[in-house]
């Protein structure tokens, strides 16, 4: 029966309805934004940002500046009340996970987000457990990439990914902990 | 002299036992008594009325709950800014420098924030007044910028108002004195050394000629600074470099914990104590007081005598000096004495190292010593040649001139007081007469405080003004060298608080100005013209301003004026003992009363939290039939000129402590605060109301009787034992010079082997950590760091009492030799992060562990809190959350916490992680540059704090490491390691440096 209670089970599918219907479908798939325009800080804090009111000001002052979709982020940036996001991916507060290392090891960003850029609305498709984590801590030859491939949502491993992950792991000294204190603090 | 016999060393005296294990002591069975005496938290709970069945029942409930409310997930929101401040990265922390001003002194900080909350404070690595290190008030000042209790609005009469309301009061009232030219108007402010407040302060007394203004703190370096004026007739302050020293004589100053710029003293004093193998040489130390301080702790000879007898000590000494030829012009009639029987051997071997040592000798003297004292101390150093070389002298600037409050009193007495504002300090809690004034204070028409806190004063006058935390204003500072540091604000003030620079600035000028254009208006004057913005940007980047020192001043002493007084009553007698004054090394005069951690730091002498007992000496104790516990009654007549003569008493328990002065009574002040708030409140005993202005710092003609009651005292010296055993070693540098080897061979066991194969922990990063027994010297500031660092919470007396304190680092006190002559010394312990844990042997549930770089991790979810592991450290070191501890701390204090640490639950068992987030965070950046960690990149909270370079962390396998260095040396012993535990934490055995004359006898 606790099999149920896990992560897999419980969290996998979380799809909360936001304050507004904003598509990653649209902005990262279909325009292929980069991921790293509204989430900017991901290579420079542990936690990555959602992008300021500002930022979606960037375009959307030019593109669409009357959409009705639009009023909550022209409201938010004309008042200065910043929109509440409703939390898709969450650990627990005793894990403590950082972006700009996983970054930096070749990790993508759909390795654990799900292809993000096929998703009208944000949902969690992985269990993000800790079994989870450490399947991929012990062996992390399927999910390291080369660094400029880290946000493409549309990566696959090609054949030699074996080879090309051994050559990546030594250059980049990639060694995953699987010790608690690697997360645990 | 060695301390090879383990068991001479001992933590408690046997003569005194705890009277509360004495009562229960006749019915209970030995092993009961025994379980009580070393492990209370668990006799106290086989004791509790909460059976195991109501237990579960209640536990039963709780979980049915939890199982309908468990499943739904929590929503949780993520709330970006609009438009995102520049340079803020959030999850990224920030540094910036501002300064602490404490009294005249002024310590340089960097203090971290997460997303605009100050979490953490260092000492400024450029600051001369703490270079990088820090002390514990400094460390745990932030916790009083996030107090619950503080004043939050501007009450007038009581009833709460607006600033502005303020501002139109003053703004009515002030052309009235202008005109009068002040006449009527008085204020009491804290001593300071700012820039700003000193040109504010010059206005003041150019717009208001007829009005006072006095600074009043309850313990000042006063006495200093008119013994230095008396001796050249000019206002200098001392700048003391304890590291050119090789003679050090204390008379009666704790230079290394309780005086002025105690962190750089301790800094330049652990220079000189460093050793790297046998061949260094060491500085030597002694010592006279009244109380066993931390310096006395150090020192190499040490004598006890009270405060009278260390005057005539003086002049002994200077009557020896002159012997040998010092040309001391100072004639024999103005060295008179006092009874005395001190042992001419210690004086004259004292005399000679000084005169063997002139120019790199130091004489220095505490604040609580009369002025005649510094005076005469100034005129040794002078003829010593020390002056220019081990101390300093630079003019005093921008800071208060002192006046007698008991002008002020009189003024009042008078009707002459018309208005009077009071910045910042506490009178009615801390003046001697408190009562007395505060009636007077209701007769004065306006009375305006500018305080933290709604505190006794606060009761007595019609305007309340919230004043801001140094860490919410814009100020400035000169510390003590001459160096002008900068506050700047690292959060908006919480509340509708003022700080003193607006507050001083609205009082003089009339005007409403913020803090940041009052101070960068002083600035405009110190800054160059041309360069203003720039130089202006770079002291807000620096915190302070670069080569800016005052310069050093060299006066030969009036030599007429360089006299003691006429010796003073002699006390001793049996009826009648002598009072001395401390600041208490938790609460200083009493403001930091309501903060929990300094209160449940244990006092680095008695290891006693929430609590400031009398401290006596075992031989009073025994001529008095006391006991630890016990309460006594002092009793003392006192005269004024106006009024009848008054007897003031107070009762206090009292502290058995080797090392203290024979019918000497010790007494802290800072406790027995009326309404400090929710932790200070009637915390302790008060001390103030018997204390005496005149000889604020010692009394004669006490009469002590016990009352017969007794009081309970949380001490945490009892728990965590390591009786019998060769915790500490010692010796004597000539001993380590023949014996190079003595620390490791101090215990002999046979060969270690284990039972299973080991961890080989031969890849990778290897941390370890040593402590240099030599250099602590037991002043906490590791024990708060550690406190503020790792989100460690604070129990509460009650839990203290019951050994269920949560110090991830706490600082073992030893003594050694006998009462009157008792050694101390001091030996921080954390977790050994052994490499065979025992602790991980008995977890029934892994929930601790090693990782590959031989930490010992605690994962606190898996931990079901069976507290084995706990039972089965030898050294005592884990810490479990017997209560939520952190549940209920309220939003405000939550601020305060590290987002990098896990906060604990209850249930859980803690300890020392090295600092593991600081590790990873290091790890990680390192990491993201594809490099290896460097030494020193990773600096543990304690190590950061530490005043003196006692710890040290790093990478074992790295050869050139510091840490790696310093277990190499041959003092570097393991504690316990006879037990196989294979430490990762490391010890160098102490070393003390006595004077040969004195040690052949």
């Amino acid at each position: 029966m606790w099999y149920y209670f896990s992560p897999k089970y419980t969290n996998v599918g979380y799809r909360p309805k936001q304050p507004l219907p904003y598509s990653h479908k649209l902005h990262a798939g279909d325009l292929g934004i980069d991921c790293r325009y509204c989430h900017y800080d991901i290579e420079a804090s542990p936690v990555a940002n959602l992008p300021p009111t500002s930022v979606c000001m960037n375009c959307h002052k030019m593109i669409l500046p009357e959409s009705e979709k639009l009023l909550k982020v022209r409201e938010s940036y004309a008042t200065g009340n910043p929109i509440e996001w409703i939390r898709v991916h969450k650990l627990a507060d005793f894990a403590y996970f950082d972006h700009r290392a996983h970054l930096r090891a070749g990790v993508g960003c759909a390795s654990c987000h799900g292809n993000v850029g096929q998703m009208e609305v944000v949902q969690q498709v992985e269990p993000l457990s800790m079994s989870w984590c450490l399947d991929c801590h012990r062996n992390p030859d399927k999910a390291i990439r080369p660094s400029d491939q880290v946000t493409n949502m549309k990566w696959t491993p090609p054949a030699n990914q074996i080879e090309i992950a051994a050559r990546l792991k030594t250059e980049n000294k990639i060694a995953p902990p699987t010790d608690c204190s690697g997360c645990h603090r | 002299m060695i301390n090879d016999d383990s068991n001479k060393n001992w933590r408690l005296n046997p003569a005194q036992t705890n009277p509360e294990s004495d009562s229960v002591q006749k019915t209970e069975t030995e092993s009961v008594n025994f379980l009580k005496e070393n492990f209370p938290a668990l006799s106290e709970d086989l004791k509790s009325p909460l059976s195991r069945r109501s237990f579960m029942s209640i536990m039963g409930a709780s979980m049915a709950l939890a199982g309908l409310a468990g499943c739904r997930r929590p929503v949780e929101k993520i709330i970006p800014y609009v438009i995102p401040p520049e340079n803020i990265v959030p999850g990224v922390p920030e540094y910036y420098a501002t300064t602490m001003p404490f009294g005249m002194s002024a310590y340089g900080l960097i203090v971290e924030t997460h997303e605009g909350r100050p979490t953490k404070i260092e000492g400024n690595p450029d600051h001369p007044s703490t270079r990088g290190m820090s002390n514990a008030y400094m460390q745990a000042s932030l916790l009083d910028l996030y107090d619950p209790d503080r004043a939050k609005k501007l009450l007038h009469k009581g009833v709460e108002t607006e600033w502005h309301n303020f501002v139109e009061f003053w703004q009515k009232l002030y052309p009235k004195y202008v005109e009068s030219q002040g006449k009527g108007l008085a204020i009491i402010s804290e001593s300071f050394s700012s820039p700003t407040l000193g040109r504010l302060y010059r206005e003041f007394k150019q717009k208001f000629p007829k009005a006072i203004w006095y600074a009043y703190d309850p313990i000042n370096d006063e006495n200093i600074y008119k013994g230095i004026k008396l001796a050249t007739g000019r206002d200098l302050r001392p700048v003391y470099d304890y590291s050119k020293a090789d003679i050090i004589l204390s008379l009666d100053c704790d230079f290394l914990l309780s005086e002025s710029e105690s962190i750089t003293a301790a800094h330049g004093f652990a220079e000189r104590r460093r050793l790297e193998d046998e061949s260094g040489s060491m500085n030597r130390l002694y010592v006279v007081e009244p109380t066993l301080s931390v310096t006395g702790g150090m020192a190499d000879h040490r004598l006890a005598m009270n405060s009278v007898q260390i005057g005539s000590f003086i002049a002994v000494l200077t009557k020896e000096l002159k012997k040998r030829g010092l040309a001391v012009k100072v004639d024999d009639q103005y060295l008179r004495l006092s009874e005395h029987n001190f042992d001419d051997k210690w004086i004259s071997a004292l005399a000679d190292d000084l005169m063997a040592n002139r120019g790199k000798s130091l004489i220095v003297a505490g604040r609580r010593q009369s002025e005649s004292i510094h005076a005469l101390v100034y005129a040794l150093n002078f003829v010593l040649g020390n002056i220019g070389v081990t101390v300093n002298y630079v003019e005093l600037k921008d800071s208060p001139e002192n006046y007698d409050i008991d002008e002020l009193y009189k003024a009042i007495d008078k009707g002459e007081v018309s208005t009077l504002m009071i910045f910042g300090c506490n009178p009615i809690y801390n003046l001697p007469y408190s009562i007395s004034f505060g009636n007077q204070i209701k007769k004065i028409e306006n009375t305006i405080y500018l305080s933290n806190h709604q505190n006794e004063t606060s009761e007595y006058v019609n305007w309340l003004v919230p004043s801001s935390h140094y860490l919410e204003s814009w100020g400035d500072t000169r510390a003590a060298d001459g160096t002008l540091g900068i506050i700047q604000p690292l959060i908006q003030p919480l509340y509708e608080s003022k700080s003193i620079f607006e507050m001083a600035s609205l009082i003089v000028t009339g005007e409403d100005k913020g803090g940041f254009e009052i101070v960068r208006q002083t600035w405009k004057d110190l800054l160059p013209v041309l360069t203003f913005e720039k130089s202006w940007r770079q002291v807000l980047h620096d915190g302070l301003l670069r080569d800016n020192i005052s310069a050093h001043i060299v006066a030969e002493p009036d030599w007429r004026k360089v006299r003691l007084g006429s010796p003073p009553l002699v006390s001793g007698s049996s009826k009648t003992s002598i009072i001395e004054f401390y600041p208490s090394a938790s609460t200083f005069d009493g403001r930091y009363a309501n903060n929990g951690w300094l209160q449940e730091l244990p006092d680095p002498i008695t290891k006693i939290t929430w609590d400031n007992p009398a401290l006596i000496s075992p031989n009073t104790a025994k001529n008095h039939e006391l006991q630890n516990g016990d309460m006594i009654k002092l009793s003392r007549r006192k005269f004024y000129d106006t009024h009848e003569p008054v007897d003031y008493e107070i009762e206090i328990p009292v502290w058995v402590t080797p090392g203290i002065a024979e019918n000497t009574i010790i007494l802290s002040l800072g406790y027995g605060r009326r309404k400090a708030g929710r932790v200070g409140d009637n915390i302790g005993f008060d001390v103030y109301p018997i204390r005496d202005y005149d000889s604020s710092y010692f009394m004669d003609g006490i009469t002590l009787t016990k009352t017969g009651a007794t009081h309970k005292l949380a001490c945490t010296q009892e728990h965590h034992t390591m009786e019998n055993r060769p915790i500490i070693r010692q010796a004597t540098l000539e001993h380590y010079r023949r014996h190079p080897e003595f620390a490791p061979e101090m215990v002999e066991h046979p060969p270690l082997n284990s039972l299973w194969d080991e961890r080989k922990y031969d890849e990778g990063y290897q941390w370890g950590m040593a402590i240099d027994l030599n250099l602590c010297i037991g002043c906490n500031a590791c024990t708060i760091a550690c406190q503020s660092e790792n989100n460690i919470p604070v129990v509460g007396k009650d839990q203290v009492i019951r050994g269920r304190e949560m110090h991830w680092i706490r600082v073992d006190r030893y003594f050694a030799g006998d009462d009157t002559n008792a050694e101390m010394m001091h030996m921080p312990v954390p977790c050994q992060h052994c490499e065979n844990a025992p602790c991980e042997q008995v977890c029934p549930v892994q929930a601790t562990q090693h990782d590959k770089e031989g930490l010992n991790n605690m994962v606190y979810n898996r931990c079901v809190g069976t507290r084995y592991c706990s039972n089965n450290c030898p050294y005592k070191v884990r810490r479990f959350n017997f209560y939520n501890y952190t549940k209920e701390i309220g939003e405000m204090l939550k601020m305060a916490q590290n987002p990098d640490v896990t906060v604990r639950s209850r249930g859980v068992m803690e300890k020392c992680t090295y600092c593991l987030q600081r590790i990873n965070r290091a790890k990680i950046a390192a990491k993201i540059d594809n490099r290896e960690v460097r030494d020193g990149e990773i600096v543990t909270a304690c190590e950061q704090a530490c005043p003196t370079g006692a710890i040290s962390f790093g990478n074992l396998r790295d050869q050139k490491s510091r840490v790696a260095q310093l277990k190499k040396q041959n003092r570097n012993y393991g504690l316990l390691e006879e037990l196989n535990t294979k430490p990762r934490t490391s010890y160098l055995a102490r070393i003390k440096n006595p004077n040969p004359k004195l040690e052949q006898s």
